[in-house]
C-alpha cells in the first residue's frame, strides 16, 4: 500500500518485511531479558526505593523536613511537578499533533513517547501529592459534597482547573495509549503460549484485524488525535495560570501559557531523545528508529529551545516597556541577583546551547544528540525553577526577603523520582512493543523484499520531512 | 461464548472460503473483483489498516464522530451545571467580590470536561461496535493475520456459491493458500 519516493529517505531502513518488524520489535519481549535490562531495571528500583523512602520520610514527619520558608513556599516540589508535565507533552505531541499533521515518522516514536507522557505525569502527580503536605486529603479539591454541608471548590482557581486538566490528560493520554496498543498486543498472542498467552489474549480484548474493526480504529485514532491536540495545549496553559493569575512579580505575565507550552515541547523532545539515543542501540531499533529521526527531532527541539528563548528576551521587553518598577526589579534581580547562576544555566542550557542543531553534524552525531538532551533537561528544570523561587524570594516586604536552600530529603525527591520514571519504563520495553508494529508496517513499502535486497539503504542522517 | 454465537449467526453461514495473501495490493485487486462478481465476501483481516478495503467491501462510515460530538456535548453541559449550580445556586461564597455566575472561569473545566467525556464515551462506544471487552476470547481466522498474512473471507452458500470458480480467482490474484473453513455452531 506504501510507496518510496525515491529522492526521500525511507522511513524505516534495511528493507524490512512485515515478519521482519514483527520479529524485531517483538525480540526484546520474547527472549529472555537481557543483562543490560536487568542491570538498568535494578539501578532504577533501587532510586525508586530512594523515592519512597524520602516521600514516606516527609509524610510522617511533615513538609518541615523541606527547605521552604514563609517567604518560599513553593520550591523544589513544584518545579519538579512542571518539570515532569511538561516532558509529558512530547508524547501527545508526536502522537497527536503529527498524525493531524500526517508526518509519518512519528510511527516508530510514538509508542515510546506516549509511555512516557504517561510515566512522566505520574512523576508529576506524586509531587502534587507531596506538596499538598497532607496527601490523605488530597481529594479536597474535587467537587464533592462533604462533610462540612454543601461547600464545594472554587471554581475561579487555576489549582482547580489543574486539577481537571492533569486528570484528563492522564486519563485520555492512557486511553490514545492503550487503543494504539491492541493490534500490537493481538501480534503477541497470535505469537505467545501458555501464561503470556492467557495475559495478552485478556488485554487484547478480541482483536482480530477484520477491516470493519480496522475502519473504526482508524476513525477512533483520529478523532482522538483531534481532541489530544487541543488538550495538549490546555493542560499546559493551566498548568502556567497557576502562576500567571497571581499578582507576584515575574508570574504575572500574559506569555506564560504558550511559552509554558514551547518549554513543554522542548523538554518532551529531550527527554524523548534521552530514552531513544540509548533505546534504539539496546533494542537494537536502529533501522526502526533512523539518524533521520534524530534529526527531525533535534529540529523541533532547536525551533522549541529558541521559541522559549524569545520568551525569555520578550520578557524582559515587556518588564521594562511596563514601567512596573516591582516587574522591573524581579527580572533584574533574576539576571543578576543572589540566583543568577540558576538564570544563566537556564539561558544557556535553553536558548543558547540547541543553536548548535544549526550544524548537520550535531544532528547526526547520536553520542553528542545524548548528550546535548541532558543539557535540554538540566535547563527545562532551571527554567522553573527560576521562575518559582527567584519570584518568590523578593518578596514585596523587605523584611521577608530571604534565600531558598533545597534539604537533603528534596534532592532525594527528585532524584528518585527519575527511579520511578525509568521502573516503569523499564517494565515498558520488556512487556510491551515498543514500537507500533501495525503502523510501522503500513508505511513499508509493498514490495519490500524484492525491492530493497539489492540496494539495501546505508543509513544516512538525512531529514524524514525533506 | 454470546457473542461468538451471534456472530456466526450474523455469517448466516458455516462454510466460508479463506484466500491467504501476503501482499495489501494484491488482497485489495482481488477482493475489488470478488465484489464485482457479486461473491459474499464477509470480511478480509489484516495485520494493519489498508486504505480502500473499507470502500472497497462496502463498509459504511462509522458514526463514531457523531457519538463524539454527542458525548461533547453532554460534557459541557455536565461541566457547566456543575460549576454553575454548586457555585451560583447551591453555595454562593464571596471570593475576592468576584460575581458568583463567573462564565470566562469556567472555560477551563468545561473545556476539560468535554475532552474527558468525548474521549472516554467515544471509546466506549468503539469497543460496544466492535464487541471487544477484556478477556474476549476471539473467534481467530488465522494466526499469521495480526503478523504478515492478509485474509480474504468469503461465504460459501451451498448451491449458489461455485466453490472452484472462487478458488481459481483467489489463486489468480495471487493467493498462497486457500482453504475452507467451517465454523462450528
Amino acid at each position: 500500500m506504501s510507496y518510496e519516493s525515491p529522492i526521500r529517505e525511507p522511513l524505516v531502513n534495511g528493507g524490512k518485511t512485515y515478519a521482519d518488524v514483527t520479529r524485531d520489535i517483538l525480540r526484546p519481549m520474547e527472549n529472555k531479558a537481557s543483562k543490560g535490562w536487568w542491570i538498568g531495571f535494578t539501578v532504577s528500583a533501587i532510586v525508586l526505593g530512594i523515592w519512597i523512602a524520602a516521600s514516606t520520610y516527609t509524610f510522617l514527619t511533615g513538609l518541615g523536613v523541606w527547605g521552604l520558608n514563609k517567604t518560599v513556599g513553593w520550591a523544589f516540589d513544584i518545579t519538579n511537578f512542571v518539570f515532569w508535565v511538561g516532558i509529558g507533552h512530547a508524547g501527545t505531541l508526536i502522537s497527536a499533533v503529527l498524525l493531524l499533521f500526517r508526518q509519518k515518522w512519528r510511527m516508530s516514536i510514538n509508542r515510546s513517547a506516549e509511555a512516557m507522557t504517561i510515566f512522566a505525569v505520574l512523576c508529576a502527580a506524586s509531587f502534587i501529592l507531596s506538596h499538598m503536605g497532607r496527601p490523605w486529603v488530597a481529594y479536597w479539591p474535587i467537587p464533592l459534597p462533604n462533610a462540612f454541608g454543601t461547600l464545594w471548590v472554587n471554581f475561579n482557581s487555576p489549582l482547580v482547573w489543574d486539577v481537571f486538566a492533569i486528570s484528563t490528560y492522564f486519563s485520555v493520554s492512557l486511553v490514545f495509549w492503550y487503543i494504539g496498543l491492541i493490534p500490537d498486543i493481538a501480534t503477541t498472542r497470535d505469537r505467545a503460549i501458555g501464561i503470556r498467552r492467557s495475559i495478552y489474549n485478556f488485554l487484547s480484548m478480541g482483536w482480530n484485524g477484520s477491516t470493519r474493526t480496522w475502519h473504526r480504529y482508524e476513525m477512533i485514532s483520529l478523532i482522538l488525535a483531534g481532541i489530544s491536540t487541543p488538550l495538549v495545549f490546555s493542560v499546559h496553559s493551566i498548568v502556567s495560570m497557576d502562576f500567571a493569575t497571581s499578582l507576584v512579580p515575574g508570574w504575572h505575565t500574559t506569555i506564560f501559557p504558550p511559552y509554558f507550552v514551547a518549554g513543554a515541547i522542548f523538554s518532551g523532545f529531550g527527554m524523548v531523545l534521552t530514552l531513544l539515543v540509548i533505546g534504539r542501540v539496546v533494542l537494537k531499533q536502529e533501522e526502526y528508529i533512523t539518524l533521520g529521526h534524530l534529526d527531525a527531532m533535534c529540529r523541533v527541539v532547536m525551533l522549541t529551545g529558541t521559541m522559549v528563548g524569545l520568551a525569555y528576551i520578550t520578557e524582559f521587553f515587556v518588564a521594562a516597556y511596563s514601567g512596573v518598577e516591582y516587574e522591573q526589579y524581579a527580572f533584574i534581580n533574576r539576571a543578576t541577583g543572589p540566583y543568577w547562576w540558576s538564570y544563566w544555566i537556564m539561558m544557556g542550557c535553553n536558548l543558547i546551547a540547541p543553536q548548535v542543531f544549526w550544524t548537520k553534524w550535531a544532528r547526526s552525531t547520536p553520542w553528542f544528540i545524548f548528550v546535548m538532551s541532558i543539557i535540554v533537561n538540566i535547563g527545562m528544570w532551571f527554567e522553573r525553577f527560576v521562575i518559582i523561587v527567584t519570584s518568590l524570594h523578593r518578596d514585596f516586604l523587605p523584611s521577608s526577603w530571604t534565600m531558598y536552600t533545597p534539604t537533603l530529603t528534596e534532592f532525594m525527591i527528585l532524584f528518585g523520582s527519575f527511579g520511578l520514571f525509568f521502573t516503569l519504563y523499564f517494565l515498558f520495553i520488556r512487556y510491551l512493543p515498543t514500537i507500533n508494529m501495525a503502523e510501522v508496517k503500513s508505511i513499508i513499502p509493498t514490495h519490500s523484499h524484492d525491492k530493497h535486497a539489492n540496494h539495501a539503504h546505508a543509513e544516512k542522517g538525512d531529514s524524514l520531512h525533506g | 461464548m454470546l457473542t461468538q454465537r451471534k456472530e456466526i449467526h450474523y455469517m448466516d453461514n458455516n462454510k466460508m472460503l479463506l484466500g491467504v495473501y501476503d501482499n495489501p495490493d494484491t488482497t485489495l485487486d482481488v477482493t475489488k473483483s470478488l465484489k464485482e462478481k457479486g461473491y459474499d465476501v464477509y470480511d478480509v483481516y489484516t495485520p494493519f489498516a489498508v486504505h480502500n478495503l473499507d470502500r472497497v467491501l462496502g463498509v459504511k462510515r462509522s458514526r463514531l464522530s457523531s457519538a463524539a460530538f454527542v458525548f461533547a456535548m453532554t460534557g459541557l453541559t455536565s461541566a457547566v451545571s456543575l460549576q454553575s449550580f454548586t457555585s451560583y445556586f447551591d453555595w454562593p461564597m464571596l471570593i475576592g467580590g468576584k460575581p458568583f455566575l463567573h462564565i470566562p472561569t469556567y472555560i477551563p473545566i468545561t473545556f476539560e470536561l468535554s475532552i474527558l467525556f468525548t474521549a472516554f464515551g467515544m471509546v466506549g462506544c468503539f469497543f460496544i461496535v466492535n464487541k471487544m471487552f477484556w478477556g474476549r476470547n476471539t473467534n481467530i481466522i488465522d494466526l499469521r493475520v495480526t503478523d504478515d498474512r492478509f485474509v480474504i473471507a468469503v461465504n460459501v452458500h451451498e448451491g449458489k456459491t461455485d466453490v472452484n470458480e472462487l478458488s481459481n480467482i483467489f489463486k489468480q490474484g495471487g493467493a498462497l493458500e486457500v482453504r475452507e473453513r467451517i465454523n462450528e455452531l
